[in-house]
């Protein structure tokens, strides 16, 4: 069996002046978690990987680039698991740290919780050495003025919310030996409120991973997805004996029946199944498998070409 | 069946000298609920009632009685959901108020959101008019004895705390069979500042969904997150298994899996109900038909008729 690895820049109705940058940025993400694998590393090595080049991206919405909560700060979320042990780590509510991802590992690999949230995870980084950033280094020129756009038009959130919140970046991935992993990193909903979790660092939401049945990590609309629990539900499918594709189509579809979410997910199967599925306007992703990259923004869309480390 | 309402004190290994005391009060919890219950209240209004008596009963480890952080202060996480719109309210890590329940509930009522954390839930707190309390107030003679006896370097307090947890939880249906649950806890025992255990995260320390049931989850937290135990049960549940069974294989699950204990109360929408644990030990008690049951051991199950059901 080959190793996969899939990666996601969030579900959102990405405007055409973003596609190209977008899909860029989520195929420099997959080349580089999959030459992570390949040169030897982990698979949690390697979701840690994609998910920091999309966080260090700015024109994600995780790590540098983040949209700003209600009093034009970030606040950022992460989850690491590791499917071989459902070991995990996740941090909420952060504020100075680059790459959360890399912290939620931290909380995974160096206590023994599985959580850490607003100061209290700051102050376990600065504990461990890990570098705080200005707040302002985090924050992009852009994102300022869309949030000074959107500052005065909060009553229409909602309809923001559904369709166009920039949203979360995630990975999956799978070795040759059958072992599965997955991390999802996250600013958030633009001008939520000071302390709102959303669903990326909350387990069997945000992401999941088991060796028996795959790995999933999820983006859109966050209260919806935790409604639903969306990256344990696409996995209750899959143990059912669904493909991975059927049961991420079945999930966000019911998500969409029953609390009028829209989402994506990109998962991985022991088997070597992948998957990347969404029911908002675009979700950009791509997913190196062999020799190959294969990639997408819209519906239905599955490009590729010759993967070139 | 309906009205139902199932409650507990936490699962674990209680001290034969508080075992009384953890009994009698989730008897009174249930009992209170079900007048919720009987009154024409929701279930949502009858799992929040049975959590702030148990909130507000320092023999447990929420509310008042919540076990103390490394710093030896008070961090609570609470959580509410609703199984017929899916519609949650939690918060983590907050500070400084006497019912995390009643904040989690307004979170789901009052905001756009879903979870509030740490200062953050503060704030809504105090924009919401919750009374601040003193840290002082939650914090027992007990708890703050157990705080001392784990600061020793060669404490185990995960340990010490399987030996004596008391997460507090209920589930209830009302009788237009709507299904909720409400889970609140202290957290674990001499804790890292800021940790956040299964008690607030939606599918590990509860779910609620009118098409399965409802579960309030109570253990080992990381154990519980790791399988995300609410929601296993109720995925059993889905494929046809009763309540007592789905209980019995998600805890069994979670010892094989990741070598977890806890514990589960549970009810489908019928009114079918089950109170189970891996542990040696969980306070629980059910309400049901002007009935009261209640148990602590494996295999115990008393009886008694509720008098003021009326």
């Amino acid at each position: 069996m080959s190793a996969v690895l899939v990666v996601h820049g969030g579900a959102w109705a990405i405007p055409d002046e973003l596609a190209p940058v977008s899909v860029q940025g989520v195929k420099a993400a997959a080349r580089h978690g999959s030459s992570v694998l390949r040169s030897g590393g982990s698979l949690v090595d390697a979701v840690e990987a994609a998910v920091r080049a999309l966080e260090d991206n700015t024109v994600f919405n995780a790590g540098h680039g983040a949209t700003l909560k209600i009093d034009g700060e970030v606040q950022l979320d992460a989850i690491i698991v590791d499917g071989k042990t459902l070991a995990f780590g996740s941090v909420s509510c952060v504020k100075n740290i680059a790459n959360p991802v890399s912290l939620a590992r931290a909380v995974m690999e160096k206590t023994s919780h599985v959580m850490l949230t607003g100061r209290g995870a700051d102050k376990f980084a600065e504990s461990i050495g890990i570098a705080m950033v200005p707040t302002d280094k985090l924050v992009t020129e852009c994102e300022r003025k869309e949030w000074e756009k959107h500052k005065k038009y909060i009553a229409a959130v909602n309809e923001e919310f559904n369709t166009q919140a920039h949203d979360t970046v995630g990975a999956v991935a799978l070795d040759s030996a059958g072992n599965v992993a997955c991390a999802t990193s996250t600013g958030g909903t633009r001008h939520k409120m000071v302390g709102r979790v959303g669903d990326s660092p909350v387990i069997g939401c945000g992401a999941y991973a088991d060796n028996i049945s795959g790995a999933v990590s999820c983006t859109g609309h966050g209260e919806s997805i935790l409604k639903v629990t969306l990256a344990r539900l696409i996995l209750s499918h899959v143990e059912q004996g669904k493909s991975v594709e059927d049961a991420s189509q079945l999930s966000l579809q019911h998500m969409g029946d029953r609390v009028q979410g829209a989402g994506g997910a990109i998962v991985v199967s022991p088997s070597g199944q992948w998957a990347a599925t969404f029911t908002t306007k675009r979700m950009a992703w791509a997913a190196a498998e062999d020799d190959v990259l294969w990639f997408g923004i819209d519906p239905k869309e599955k490009l590729k070409e010759k993967l070139s480390l | 069946m309906l009205p139902v309402v199932v409650v507990h004190g936490g699962a674990g290994h209680i001290p034969k000298e508080r075992s009384e005391r953890s009994t009698s009060g989730v008897c009174s919890a249930a009992r209170s609920a079900y007048k919720v219950l009987k009154g024409g209240g929701s279930s949502m209004d009858a799992v929040v009632e049975a959590v702030m008596v148990l909130e507000n009963n320092p023999s447990f480890n929420a509310g008042c009685g919540s076990v103390l952080n490394v710093k030896g202060e008070v961090e609570m996480d609470a959580l509410v959901m609703d199984g017929s719109t899916l519609s949650s309210g939690a918060v983590s890590a907050v500070r400084n108020i006497a019912n995390p329940i009643h904040l989690a509930r307004l979170v789901m009522e009052k905001t756009s959101h879903a979870c509030l954390t740490a200062e953050g839930a503060s704030r809504f707190a105090r924009s919401m008019g919750v009374p601040e309390v003193p840290e002082e107030s939650l914090i027992t003679e007990y708890s703050r004895m157990r705080w001392k006896k784990n600061l020793a370097p060669d404490s185990n307090p995960v340990e010490c705390q399987m030996g004596k947890m008391g997460t507090v939880g209920a589930v209830a249906v009302d009788i237009n069979g709507t299904v909720a649950c409400a889970t609140s806890t202290g957290g674990m025992l001499n804790k890292m500042e800021g940790r956040v255990g299964d008690t607030p995260c939606i599918g590990s320390g509860g779910y609620a969904d009118n098409m399965s049931g409802a579960v309030s989850t109570t253990g080992h937290g990381e154990a519980i997150m790791k399988v995300t135990l609410a929601r296993h049960i109720l995925f059993h549940m889905e494929q046809g298994q009763s309540a007592e069974a789905a209980s019995d294989l998600g805890l069994a699950h979670m010892k094989s899996r990741v070598g977890g204990l806890g514990g589960v109360v549970t009810v489908d929408p019928q009114g079918n109900w089950a109170a189970r644990f891996s542990s040696l030990q969980m306070a629980w008690a059910a309400a049901q038909k002007d009935s009261l049951h209640y148990g602590l051991y494996t295999g115990e199950h008393f009886t008694q008729i509720i008098e003021d059901a009326h």
